[in-house]
């Protein structure tokens, strides 16, 4: 074992420690106290000590496992190599132990025994192989029904919100939708063969436990179109101080149902005269903060389903983005046949025009929306838009005019 | 070849559902919690499904694993799940099985907590534990933080949720940009070309085209075989490193920590909102970083004080202002506070609504 | 004229071949250049054509920022220098 002084003192505080935790293992794993005695250096020397490997793999796919190597290998061998392997987690991250301990099994036999629950994407993330190792590690997987899940420029792994196995604000079933369509995907999911890096993650409410909208391309996140479903018995416990507001995540003992909620309704839709809690759904936002305080009194409606929104991304290359919106409204029953078809129409487009690391939400601003629109076929709802545009650089093109001529709206594709 | 199975997609989630679930699944009322770290949803059956919420390092081993299970096993059926945050919750639908649960895992030395308007678990990337471009480590600053911020993760007693995440890099893979209070780690110079190695590691021309912003070109003496780079395009992305291992993007003493604070993600009240930069530059100090957890304590600690019930810390900034916000918080106000890339103009003031 | 599934395969080996070192080329440039000079090649052809390059270890996915097709070859990082 190293000596690691400076690690060590990550081992005291209250929240658990990696360092102790790791430490267990290095007793056992050559790999894991090389890897305590790699990062004790960069603790010191405050630089990492990582190579990028791009070409390991296991035979087929060309995702699912990201290359490392140490630079300083003859100080560290055990973690000479120490290849990442991403398994395609179930959806909502719902296990049982028997699965978690045949994971287990595999990783300590084939790897460093050290791991994610879960990487960002939202695979399960094995730390730390060798290449010889890469092969035989897939073979006990695929036997006991995981896949590798996606990297590079392919389909990455889908991850959704819990959904309607747990959650009463789940507009779709966030689950079964990222199963099929994982399934669906499972080609590009492990070939890459797009510009860049294409994610998808559904959230089953505007709440978007799962960051749908800045952190996937195709964020598709639940909706009612109704009425919101009042209890008003139920209002008038809160308004009395028998049920707690949010459920009982906060310490506001009581909820003032005017100043907490209806006046920080962001539409100004709703009025509460002390008796009767009125909505004009019409003009609701659904943005969740009434439902959110009062889970008890209000739920959303029963016309549910999804808005598709589209482009976000990290910074590089053009500035962060969050996703907007595409289409405002789907149905979302399973086989979820027009969610698959608008993921591949648009993957589509984007592999036809896009540059070599342009994500897909950087091309439609290069090309732009209209040029977007007619590429995959849809019309644009005037939900796309916060606001149009204030500029008066806005072209016709002939198309335009043979609309015009025909009496058709000029939008119709 | 044709016994090699490939392509089969993960399990199918069913098979690891506890039977409450499956029996209430799209039928549930409403959920309480019961108390931090404790949360209990009610189905339209009256069937109950309790989820005790327990924190964890993201970096974890398969001892750990097996640990969580004999909890799971002992408790829940064998029924567990992970959220988007890296928390385990334990499933159980008997409610008298709580306090045993509670009781193992303290013993267990795993807090319980991350619900409703707590500090929830750091969302991180690799760091120095894997990572190639990484400015700072990840798992020491979380749990550095998380030890200073312990309080909050158990107890409701903010005036909304915080979410904290963690980039060691501006490529964020963490994808922090839309957090209550982000941690970022920087380089601020560009990548040093080791002539020698890149003349046997790395091929020119793919190396060339790797860079996002054209700021490499091949060496003006042919006879060296190698590339420079013009320092005022590189935007410090790390990419040329990944292609050829002879441009390291790292230094030393000149890579720190960033703060961005006041994005979310929920719709609630108002839209979602990206992470604005706070503090630009804070050492790069292992093994505690004080200067990074002095400054979230700061800034979380004057959002305490001063946000309004139900608000988010970017919905309290926007409210008060952010030359207020550098005001409470005692942060410098700086060039690189002003924004000077693409869209740069969205953010410059064009009205009176400032204050003095 | 569109290739024969093995002239296909051929035809997409040599071109990784060509630029190999030279350009990084992803999928959809295999199916750009095959479908310049071969128009009415069907697409589904080409991706299966590039899996059986991959499949039977001709030719690997790399990543180096973008996921491109290459003739399999150590990489830098690998290499002690």
């Amino acid at each position: 074992m190293h000596k690691t002084p400076l690690l060590d003192q990550l081992e005291s505080g209250p929240w658990p420690s990696f360092i102790t935790d790791l430490k267990r293992v290095a007793g056992r794993k050559k790999s894991a106290a090389d890897l305590l005695g790699v990062l004790e250096r960069s603790y010191k020397d405050k630089i990492t000590h990582w190579k990028h490997g791009g070409i390991v793999g296991v035979l087929g796919y060309g995702s699912g496992i990201i290359g490392r190597y140490i630079d300083i290998p003859e100080e560290f061998p055990g973690v000479e190599h120490f290849h990442t392997v991403r398994v395609n987690q179930p959806s909502g991250w719902f296990y049982t132990t028997k699965a978690l301990r045949e994971l287990c099994e595999i990783w300590d036999e084939h790897g460093s025994s050290l791991l994610n629950m879960h990487g960002s994407t939202g695979d399960i993330i094995f730390l730390g192989t060798t290449t010889p190792e890469l092969e035989p590690c897939f073979a006990k997987l695929t036997a006991k029904g995981w896949d590798l899940g996606g990297s590079g420029s392919a389909f990455r792994s889908p991850s959704c919100c819990v959904g309607q196995a747990r959650c009463e604000w789940a507009c779709f079933d966030t689950m079964e939708a990222c199963y099929e369509l994982t399934q669906h995907m499972q080609f590009e999911l492990h070939r890459p063969s797009y510009p860049y890096k294409y994610k998808l993650k559904l959230s089953g409410c505007p709440n978007d436990c799962v960051a749908a909208v800045a952190r996937a391309d195709c964020s598709v996140i639940g909706v009612w179109k109704d009425d919101i479903r009042i209890d008003q018995a139920a209002v008038k416990a809160y308004a009395g101080g028998e049920l707690k507001p949010r459920g009982g995540a906060t310490v506001y003992p009581k909820l003032d149902v005017k100043a907490d909620v209806t006046d920080l309704c962001p539409t100004y839709c709703m009025s509460y005269d002390g008796k009767t809690l009125k909505i004009d759904n019409k003009n609701c936002n659904h943005c969740m903060h009434c439902i959110s305080l009062m889970p008890q009194a209000l739920r959303p409606g029963t016309e549910t389903g999804a808005a598709f929104l589209l482009g976000s991304h990290a910074p590089i290359l053009e500035g962060a983005q969050m996703s907007w919106v595409i289409v405002p409204f789907m149905p979302m029953e399973a086989p979820f046949d027009e969610l698959k078809e608008i993921i591949v129409n648009i993957a589509e487009w984007w592999s036809e025009h896009g540059k070599n690391r342009e994500r897909v939400g950087e091309l439609m601003l290069r090309l732009g929306m209209r040029a977007f629109f007619q590429g995959v076929g849809l019309e644009p709802p005037a939900q796309t838009v916060r606001t149009p545009r204030a500029n008066p650089f806005f072209f016709w093109h002939q198309e335009d005019f043979d609309a015009e001529a025909a009496g058709r709206k000029y939008i119709k594709l | 070849m044709s016994e090699r199975l490939t392509d089969i997609g993960p399990p199918h989630y069913d098979k690891f559902l506890p039977p409450v679930v499956k029996a209430n699944y799209g039928k549930w009322k409403y959920h309480e919690l019961l108390e931090p770290g404790v949360l209990m949803h009610v189905g339209d059956s009256g069937d109950k499904l309790f989820s005790v919420r327990v924190g964890s390092g993201r970096l974890i081993t398969t001892d750990f694993v097996k640990d969580v299970c004999d909890l799971a096993d002992k408790f829940c059926d064998g029924y567990l799940r992970f959220t988007s945050r890296n928390n385990i919750e334990f499933l159980l639908s008997d409610q008298s099985k709580i306090a045993g649960l509670k009781d193992a895992i303290k013993k267990m030395g795993l807090p319980i907590g991350g619900t409703g308007h707590s500090v929830s678990n750091i969302v991180h990337t690799q760091g120095w534990i894997h990572c190639h471009t990484p400015a700072i480590d990840a798992s020491g600053i979380v749990k550095a933080v998380m030890d200073d911020l312990f309080d909050y993760f158990g107890s409701h007693k903010l005036p909304a949720q915080v979410r904290v995440a963690l980039a060691c890099c501006l490529n964020m893979c963490g994808a922090v940009h839309c957090s209550d209070i982000a941690i970022l780690g920087i380089h601020r110079t560009a990548p040093k070309v080791d002539h020698e190695r890149l003349r046997h590691l790395c091929e020119i021309p793919t190396t060339i085209a790797s860079c996002p912003t054209g700021a490499i070109r091949p060496h003006p003496d042919k006879s060296i075989k190698s590339v420079v780079i013009n320092e005022p395009k590189c935007m410090y992305c790390g990419n040329c490193y990944t292609m050829c291992p002879a441009l390291p993007c790292f230094d030393a003493e000149k890579g720190g920590v960033a703060l961005l604070v006041g994005g979310k993600v929920s719709n609630s009240k108002t839209p979602p909102m990206f992470s604005k930069l706070a503090v630009p530059y804070l050492p790069n100090n292992p093994p505690r970083w004080p200067e990074t957890v002095a400054a979230i304590r700061k800034i979380l600690v004057k959002y305490a004080e001063g946000a309004n019930k139900w608000e988010r810390v970017g919905e309290w900034v926007e409210r008060i202002g952010w030359e207020k916000f550098f005001e409470v918080c005692e942060i410098p106000f700086v060039f690189q506070h002003i924004d000077d890339y693409r869209w740069a103009y969205d953010t410059y003031r064009t009205s009176m609504h400032f204050k003095f | 004229m569109a290739l024969s599934k093995a002239d296909l395969v051929e035809y997409i080996f040599d071109m990784v071949a060509k630029a190999q070192g030279k350009k990084n080329i992803k999928a959809m440039d295999v199916q750009k250049a095959v479908l310049k000079e071969h128009p009415d090649q069907d697409k589904n052809m080409i991706k299966f054509g590039i899996k059986e390059l991959i499949d039977t270890g001709r030719c690997v996915y790399t990543y180096f920022g973008g996921s491109y097709i290459e003739i399999p070859h150590e990489e830098g990082a690998a290499k002690k220098v």
